[in-house]
């Protein structure tokens, strides 16, 4: 007799938490480990979360919750939330040694259900308002973040403008 | 008071407060009502939930070498210890003819590691047969998503059944009956975490291990089969090897006046 159903429907980034990896040999090099987490309906707009979400991309993990500590927007506690909830995760269920040792890797923002309503103007007039809502996911990856990308100068481009023309062949010729 | 005023409704007949004793006629007049009877989910219990009277292994087993005379009288004691156990052992012959204390450690040594091979395989169905249901999620907790490495290297002592009890649950007949087994062996454990690293053990590292297990019967059943029901850890056992991972116990919590140093 079926007595209790699920809680809610899985989406793709919570069952990305299940998969298993066979065990390493003890000649490679040491998996870091990926927590991936998400928030669902969050009652804010995914284009205002985004920046939020781009805030925070490659920082540690100790970096990022101060950073979003002393922001004054509203989805900032939300994510400062879902971080701890997700490095809590990652230090009881999955193995994971240090807690500061974990980075972000991945933070993206999605549309949630939106719900239409009136919004009632003077006159008689009326608008369609949309209730707003978003996702948050995040993947956190042990280990020190990586070092950002040193930004594109000007020999950069030249060195690569020269290479170019050097690999340049003769098209349709003998 | 009741206010005099001109009567604007009135109360039709079917509607009026009726004394008990009209009401007790009415009531009979329509007929009797029987209680809707719930069919209740009956459950079955397949096993007992603890083990009965556990037994208390002596102070160093195994410690002495076989060696000296000490070592040899360890060795060398029989199951013919206490009045219950033979008690238990009658009536466990009752139910189970073929029961005897000289084959039945083999036999549970086989289950044993069968049990266990089918726990790191993750064959539940099989583990379902071999292990009674109290016994069985404190072996698999946890377990979903790690890899588990076990092999039975090899058997330092032969097996040798220390303790037998039998006893009813619920109802005066239902007998269940417990054997405790006592065994040293050696073997290897493994486990690993989501991501393949090593969490506990090690794959080339023999243990040499001493436990009672405890199997157990549902006796009046008799389809039933001797199940791995629990193991018994003295309380002078070694303590375990510890994880790999460093883990942080979270101290008592300061006031922002305190200083640690201070507490301690």
């Amino acid at each position: 007799i079926h007595t209790s159903t699920s809680l809610q429907k899985f989406g793709k980034w919570e069952k990305k938490n299940r998969i298993v990896y066979p065990p390493q040999l003890p000649g490679e090099p040491r998996r870091p480990a990926e927590i991936y987490h998400c928030r669902r309906e969050i009652k804010y707009s995914k284009d205002k979360m985004w920046y939020l979400a781009k805030l925070i991309k490659g920082m540690s993990i100790d970096q990022a919750l101060a950073q979003l500590e002393f922001n004054d927007k509203k989805g900032a506690k939300v994510i400062k939330e879902v971080l701890l909830e997700a490095q809590e995760m990652a230090v009881r269920n999955h193995n994971v040694e240090f807690k500061s040792n974990l980075h972000i890797a991945e933070s993206v923002t999605g549309r949630g259900r939106y719900v239409k309503r009136i919004r009632y103007h003077g006159k008689g007039m009326f608008g369609i308002m949309k209730i707003v809502r978003c996702h948050y996911f995040v993947k956190l990856v042990e280990g020190p973040p990586p070092p950002p990308e040193p930004p594109r100068t000007g020999f950069d481009q030249a060195k690569e403008y020269v290479q170019q023309l050097r690999s340049r062949t003769l098209v349709n010729t003998l | 008071l009741p206010v005099r005023t001109k009567k604007r409704f009135s109360v039709p007949e079917w509607a009026r407060e009726l004394t008990p004793e009209q009401k007790e006629k009415r009531l009979k007049s329509l007929g009797t009502i029987f209680p809707e009877e719930h069919v209740e989910r009956n459950f079955y219990l397949a096993c007992t939930a603890d083990i009965m009277d556990p037994y208390v292994p002596p102070e160093g087993d195994a410690r002495l070498s076989s060696l000296s005379k000490d070592g040899l009288k360890q060795k060398m004691e029989k199951l013919r210890q206490t009045a219950t156990s033979q008690l238990a052992l009658r009536k466990v012959k009752d139910h189970v003819p073929d029961f005897s204390t000289k084959t039945f450690p083999e036999k549970a040594q086989e289950i044993f590691i069968e049990a266990h091979n089918s726990l790191a395989n993750f064959n539940k169905q099989k583990l379902h047969s071999l292990v009674t249901e109290r016994c069985y999620p404190e072996m698999v907790r946890g377990n979903r998503y790690k890899t588990i490495r076990w092999s039975f290297v090899e058997s330092l002592e032969p097996p040798r059944v220390v303790h037998v009890r039998c006893d009813s649950v619920v109802n005066r007949g239902n007998l269940y009956g417990q054997v405790t087994v006592r065994m040293h062996t050696r073997q290897t454990l493994a486990i690993y975490d989501r991501f393949g690293r090593l969490m506990y053990g090690g794959e080339q590292v023999p243990k040499d291990v001493l436990e009672y297990v405890v199997f157990e019967r549902y006796l009046v059943n008799p389809y039933g089969t001797w199940r791995m029901h629990g193991k018994i850890v003295p309380e002078w056992a070694p303590p375990k090897d510890p994880v790999i991972k460093t883990v942080m116990i979270p101290g008592p919590t300061l006031d922002p006046s305190q200083e640690y140093e201070e507490m301690k």
